[in-house]
């Protein structure tokens, strides 16, 4: 199923967000906020994992059910995650489109990656870890 | 012991109320300020001491040959990019732009990826604002659009709009009505009294609807507008018109989406049209602390208020050119100089690949995604509680932090300034 993706600040994020490297920090932003008509349709309980694909690859999220979005909407607080998948294009504004990605949800048994992988996936070393 | 009136350097409400008690130079308590700030004042997972990368390790090395490598790094690059300023002091980013003029480098800050497009459209048609005390003391409507304060600004809501009191207001809650516009039910939005839900990507046509009404051509509205009904639309015209004073918040849920600073310029063009009937303003509501005062800085010193490009020896400007997340993208930096800020974090990845090729340095007090792509990280004061320095609020005042702590590390503009003076002297 296809779906919109819109990032954002919640307070979870913001407490973390001097701590990137801790596990609120991960849990919080890789988590994708959805409808709970639309986690039904895919067979999804909260907390279950699912793979979002974007227009530059793809990322493990787990689902959460919230009454705050519509259906055919996903929201994802700021972070690695979302912008592992955001394309840089910014239309000649310096901004990319952080709150208008289509993306794509399914199912999955992986496991959402840390922090410090999906830095190290792109070529980076983690310090801390 | 306990020091008043202290500063919260977290997002750009910079409340200046807060208490922090503090025992053994430590942060021990937090009084007054939101979870956020809380967080942020009594935050200890420091970084010790500065970091080099070797092959696949890390190395600690002392404050000056970090110092040195960083000047040497932006010494040899053809095109650095010194980016981030937004988490530091005034003072701080002064330092950064000449260090960006003297080698010809491109200094952005975060507005980029954040209000920048609010400041194109100011550019295009103005800016009519005004301060946060004039919206608590006189404003009887608070319009919040595309944005969320109980998650974001948490104490906007009570120093200033939905539980403030207000000096020409009798009874500050009740005569006082917020709006907010959203394409998610937010919190805020279950505190409005009216609530406005956007399908998304609809917010230009929702402006434009709401322009038409107030100029009196409701009969041209469709029966919905992106979602929203022609009698809410109607409603709201109604609730603004009758308003003495309105003041309009705008969020990231206009610069974000499509249409981008063009949403922002409807919306300000909304207001100017409602300043036709009463009194109204719109403001930002910007997210770091000092994020406004980086503008600032750039401006007071450049002519420009981010994505500045000193290439060509004069300061060049043009968003989607000589922004970071383009320059990154596009592969064009030799080198990169970070400063309070994350990028590694906030950027897309195709800006991240990039981090990862080229030498990176960054100042920050902690351990953050952007310190996996350094070469070198330098530890520094923390603004607002080891560090003092000028932060600007979001509503353009000036606002001088305090220190509760000493903690010996230096401050970004200490740094910076050893950093400059190598520069300089390696130029002569």
């Amino acid at each position: 199923m296809t779906f919109l993706m819109i990032t954002g600040r919640t307070v979870n994020q913001g407490v973390t967000v001097e701590n990137k490297t801790s596990a609120a920090y991960a849990v919080e932003t890789s988590t994708c906020f959805m409808h709970e008509f639309d986690m039904l349709e895919l067979g999804l309980a909260d907390n279950d994992a699912v793979r979002v694909t974007g227009p530059c690859g793809e990322v493990i999220m787990r689902a959460v059910a919230s009454p705050e979005v519509g259906m055919g909407t996903i929201f994802v607080p700021y972070g690695p995650y979302a912008n592992h998948i955001i394309a840089a294009g910014t239309h000649s504004t310096g901004m990319p489109d952080f709150k208008s990605h289509e993306v794509a949800i399914e199912p999955t048994d992986e496991e959402p990656k840390t922090v410090h992988e999906l830095m190290e996936d792109l070529g980076g070393l983690a310090y801390d870890r | 012991m306990i020091v008043k009136d202290v500063v919260c350097p977290f997002c750009g409400c910079l409340c200046d109320d807060i208490e922090v008690e503090v025992e053994e130079n430590r942060v021990v308590a937090v009084a007054n300020a939101c979870e956020l700030g809380t967080k942020k004042l009594m935050g200890e997972q420091r970084m010790k001491n500065p970091i080099l990368r070797d092959g696949n390790a890390w190395k600690d090395i002392t404050y000056e040959e970090a110092i040195q490598y960083a000047a040497d790094m932006l010494l040899s690059a053809e095109r650095p990019l010194l980016y981030g300023w937004s988490g530091t002091h005034g003072e701080a980013q002064c330092v950064g732009v000449h260090m960006a003029e003297l080698v010809r480098g491109v200094i952005d800050n975060t507005s980029s990826v954040c209000h920048g497009p609010s400041i194109l459209a100011i550019q295009e048609v103005g800016h009519p604002g005004c301060t946060l005390g004039v919206v608590k003391n006189r404003a009887d409507l608070v319009i919040y659009w595309g944005a969320n304060p109980i998650d974001a600004h948490p104490r906007h809501l009570s120093r200033y709009t939905r539980y403030a009191e207000g000096f020409f207001l009798e009874n500050a809650f009740r005569d006082r009505k917020v709006i907010v516009v959203d394409v998610r039910r937010t919190e805020t939005a279950n505190i409005a009294d009216e609530f406005v839900q956007i399908k998304p990507g609809g917010d230009y046509a929702v402006l434009s609807a709401l322009r038409a009404i107030v100029r009196g051509k409701t009969e041209t509205i469709p029966r919905t507008v992106a979602g929203v009904t022609r009698e809410q639309l109607v409603r709201v015209v109604d609730l603004c018109k009758g308003a003495k004073f309105g003041a309009v918040y705008f969020g990231l849920g206009l610069t974000m989406t499509g249409g981008k600073y063009k949403n922002i310029r409807n919306a300000i063009e909304l207001v100017s049209e409602l300043s036709r009937h009463t009194k109204f303003t719109i403001s930002a509501m910007r997210g770091h602390y000092n994020v406004y005062g980086s503008n600032e800085v750039n401006t007071w010193m450049t002519g420009y208020p981010f994505g500045i490009d000193f290439s060509r020896g004069i300061a060049f400007y043009n968003p989607g050119e000589t922004t970071a997340v383009d320059i990154l993208a596009r592969k064009e930096c030799d080198a990169a100089l970070i400063v309070g800020s994350d990028p590694a974090a906030h950027f897309p990845r195709r800006c991240l690949e990039h981090l990862a090729d080229i030498p990176v340095v960054q100042l920050d007090p902690y351990p953050n995604a952007t310190t996996a792509f350094c070469n070198v990280q330098i530890p520094v004061a923390v603004t607002g509680i080891d560090a003092v320095g000028t932060a600007y609020r979001m509503d353009g005042v000036p606002i001088r932090t305090r220190r509760v702590l000493s903690t010996g590390y230096p401050s970004d503009e200490e740094v910076l300034i050893r950093m400059y003076a190598l520069m300089q002297g390696a130029k002569a």
